[in-house]
């Protein structure tokens, strides 16, 4: 355990260590700030609160900034919220009480990339006041226990508390009854060892290890070895939307002109306004590859050929719109596709069933509808077109008096197995709650159209009014939160562990570091950020809820077989060691040598090595097991004493039947070795009858290497009385009849217990 | 300590260990009725006797062993261990269904 102690203490400070050095990396950049009217370039530490700071495409922002300039300036914040799509920032001021960070379209965040344009704003605050700041402030804390360490603790410390009243108490009576005092402290200490579950660390490192092997088969890399268990056991998982429940891709949905009809002119055109460069792959802008893409897979891409492109006037973040000259015969045409509210501005009709109507006359049912699209999650780009004179170039100056042709709407849509996957991890006992930046109304869509039910909707806003209490209930049965920060996160996270659940938490981003640090378990992706990565306990390969379905799977199958070794260790060495110390009392001599107690229990420990490569049953892993300290207490209550009662009547066989009540040393050695042989049996094969709630061998069968090496230390422990070793350890060989009597007691034993477990299980669940 | 002394120790701590696990098996089985409401009034005699099945098993054992320890017949001893375990093997296909190898679904927190 101090070992055990010590090398996870060390991984502990390495991540930490590990978790500042990449937040530095992000962190340590040059800054161009106008000081006194010249512009200059700093290290951006040198920051402070009022410094006028430019950036340009490709630069990190250097401190949270209100932005006082904005020539098309677009940032990629997904470091700071998961989101993929690039966010557009203005100098325009905001009323709004009380917004959330993705709100602020005036600001911009410390880390976050700039990807298009320029801008100019005032540093508000640096460092660690910084949003990116209050982040690395969380994460430099120790990792919250999980919930396994708590079980294990809680173990230890009734575990500690036997041992103890146990040890004293022989050690009193023998002592009382006149035994050498030195004689019945060795026992007592003897007695105290074999109750210790002495191998648990190497039995959880190995089964952990071999674990993290498995599930690194399934696509899952395991960081945090305590934090298997706690992956089996999950029974909350909260995710974001983006790439888990969604491609966390934009693809072309559909188009549809403007009487909800499908004209293919509109395909055509967008293809040919269009930037994306066409090879072997496409590439470019993620809309206008999404186009491609679609016309690709739907057989459209021809519908281009009559087409020849005469000139361009090319993107810009001012129009938010570009257009391409095309003949087509003898006809040129000017086609224009960009944002709804570019495009439409500069439309004088539009095109209903093939007719030009004024664009004034269906704009305000236009608007709307777009509006609507927009707040389900939709990207909008309209296509508008007029027929132009020859000329030698177009410019911006000839996108006027457009006809509008109809719409292109893209989503992110939603992943095929995601229904399934949800389904899966829902028939584990693991209940999904979503927590995204989005607004409610893109959430619930996904959630339809995956048809994951929804009990109730949280809004960011409306949280920061709850208290703690409050909070706490509400997490309960809300299955979506939107429109949340980071911090609302955590409170999320903390309420939903205080109400009793192992809580999973699977992010990507900065802000998602400190719910995966606080969670019982981080979940992260290999396409994460280096932070997020680092604070997670578990690394999926692959963004797929499928993926996390599987690796729970082997979670759930180490603590099944960490599970057997503490309910067998404290069952059975109770009951042995219960029994050695009541027979203390009333024999002339010692039931076992202290010896003789710690070689049975060095073979029962090596019998045990291969209980981490055990089958377990498949209704084992169906549902998240939490550890349960008074389960394990009543398990050792109720199967302690059938150990116990056969020692005690092989105390009476040897004694009466084979005469060791004579107290010769000869009969005590032969009280003795028959103890040992008996002892050790039905601590040892009882493993075959407790691994499993099924029929042992017939309907659950044993792992191979289990069987192999328990039934070898069997056979070994019973031929040691028999050799030099056996006589050195102070054992006698046994006669014929007694093995005969063994075998039948042995047996009764098995199936008693075997009837004790279909007992047990009908009154105490686990 | 005289043979008498010894074994009178003797029955009393395999009595003992005996006891111990009946009451066990008491206070499990009435702790489990008070978690699923279970009032006294609803228990069946015939039913309560079924679900003990397992005691009466233990405390016909306790008189087995100590009997056929105090003759000190390994024959009687042997003989009587193979009865005991044709009863649990009975005892255990009644009892033994698919049901009871199930494991519940948590309870909800």
């Amino acid at each position: 355990m101090i070992a055990l102690s010590v090398i996870l203490g060390f991984f502990n400070e390495y991540r930490a260590e590990k978790i500042v050095v990449d937040l530095r990396k992000n962190v340590s950049i040059k800054a161009v700030v106008t000081r006194d009217g010249k512009p200059s370039e700093i290290d951006s530490r040198l920051l402070v609160p009022g410094d006028l700071v430019s950036v340009y495409v490709g630069d990190i922002v250097p401190a949270d900034m209100r932005i006082v300039e904005s020539k098309g300036l677009q940032v990629n914040e997904a470091v700071l919220t998961g989101e993929s799509f690039p966010v557009e920032k203005t100098s325009d001021s905001l009323d709004l009480k009380q917004p959330t960070p993705q709100q602020l379209t005036n600001y911009q965040f410390m880390g976050t990339v700039v990807v298009h344009g320029s801008g100019r704003g005032v540093v508000v605050s640096t460092g660690k006041n910084t949003e990116f700041g209050a982040i690395s402030r969380s994460l430099a804390r120790s990792h919250p226990e999980t919930e396994f360490q708590k079980g294990v603790k809680k173990y230890g410390t009734m575990l500690l508390t036997l041992t103890l009243a146990l040890a004293i108490g022989i050690f009193a009576l023998n002592a009382a009854i006149g035994h050498p005092l030195i004689d019945s402290l060795l026992f007592s200490l003897a007695v105290a060892i074999g109750l210790v579950p002495e191998l648990m660390p190497a039995i959880v490192t190995i089964s952990l290890s071999q674990g993290a092997q498995k599930m690194a088969r399934v696509r899952t890399i395991v960081k945090r070895l305590v934090s298997i268990e706690d992956f089996g056991n999950m029974n909350i998982l909260c995710t974001d939307k983006t790439g888990t429940l969604t491609e966390g891709k934009i693809v072309l949905r559909d188009y549809y002109s403007l009487d909800e009809g499908r004209d293919l002119r509109i395909l055509s055109y967008s293809l040919l306004c269009n930037t994306a460069v066409v090879g072997e792959k496409i590439a470019g802008n993620p809309m206008d590859v999404a186009i491609w893409e679609y016309a690709t897979g739907n057989g459209a891409k021809e519908s281009v050929k009559p087409y020849t492109k005469v000139d361009e006037i090319p993107f810009d973040y001012q129009r938010r719109m570009m257009s391409v000259a095309v003949r087509k015969d003898d006809e040129l045409i000017l086609i224009s596709k960009g944002a709804p509210e570019s495009v439409l501005s500069r439309c004088k009709y539009a095109e209903i069933t093939r007719r030009n109507e004024p664009i004034s006359s269906v704009l305000e049912s236009i608007n709307a509808k777009f509006f609507d699209m927009s707040q389900l999650g939709y990207r909008i780009l309209t296509v508008a077109y007029r027929n132009v004179d020859a000329k030698t170039s177009y410019s911006v100056e000839d996108e006027t008096d457009l006809t509008l042709l109809g719409f292109l709407v893209f989503t992110d849509p939603p992943k095929k197995d995601a229904h399934e996957a949800v389904n899966k991890l829902k028939g584990m006992g693991v209940d999904i709650k979503i927590l995204t930046g989005d607004n409610e109304l893109v959430a619930k869509k996904i959630c339809d159209d995956l048809k994951v039910p929804v009990k109730r909707i949280v809004d960011g806003l409306d949280l920061t009014q709850m208290s703690s209490t409050e909070i706490r209930e509400v997490v309960e049965e809300t299955t979506i939160f939107a429109r949340i920060t980071p911090e609302q996160k955590l409170d999320i996270i903390k309420a939903l562990k205080a109400n009793g659940h192992v809580v999973g938490f699977m992010g990507d981003g900065v802000n998602d570091a400190p719910a995966l640090y606080e969670a019982d378990v981080g979940i992260s992706v290999d396409t994460a950020v280096d932070v997020s990565k680092d604070a997670a306990d578990i690394v999926l390969l692959e963004k797929d809820l499928l993926v996390l379905a599987n690796g729970i799977g082997e979670g759930r199958k180490i603590f099944g077989n960490t599970t057997k070794y503490i309910l067998m260790g404290t069952s059975s060495n109770f009951g042995n060691m219960f029994s050695a110390a009541a027979a203390s009392v009333f024999l002339p001599f010692l039931p076992m040598l202290p010896m003789q107690i710690l070689f049975m229990n060095l073979l029962y420990d090596v019998a045990n090595m291969t209980l981490p490569t055990d089958n377990v049953d498949e209704e084992y892993t169906k549902w998240p097991k939490r550890w349960d300290i008074g389960f394990v207490r009543k398990y050792t209550l109720f199967f302690g004493p059938f150990s116990s009662l056969y020692d005690f009547l092989t105390y009476g066989i040897m004694l009466f039947i084979f005469g060791a009540w004579a107290a010769t040393p000869d009969k005590a050695a032969l009280f003795q070795s028959g103890w040992f042989v008996e002892s050790f049996w039905t601590e040892v094969l009882v493993i075959f009858v407790i691994r499993t709630r099924r029929i042992p061998f017939l309907s659950s069968r044993p792992g191979k290497w289990l069987t192999v090496l328990t039934l070898s230390c069997v056979a070994f422990g019973t031929i040691v009385p028999f050799t030099i070793l056996g006589n050195f350890l102070g054992f006698t060989p046994l006669p014929v009849d007694y093995w005969i009597l063994l075998i039948l007691m042995v047996a009764t034993y098995l199936l008693l217990v075997d009837a004790g477990k279909v007992f047990f299980y009908k009154i105490c669940k686990f | 300590m005289q043979y008498l002394d010894l074994f009178i120790w003797w029955a009393i701590t395999i009595s003992g260990g005996i006891a111990f696990l009946i009451l066990v098996s008491i206070y499990l089985y009435a702790n489990s009725r008070t978690k699923r409401k279970e009032s006294r009034t609803t228990t069946n005699r015939v039913k309560l006797g079924k679900d003990f099945v397992f005691v009466w098993v233990l405390i016909g054992l306790l008189a087995f062993y100590i009997v056929s320890v105090n003759i000190r017949s390994p024959v009687i001893f042997a003989s009587g261990n193979i009865i005991v375990e044709a009863i649990l093997i009975v005892y255990l296909v009644k009892n033994r269904h698919e049901k009871s190898e199930q494991a519940p679904r948590p309870r909800s927190q």
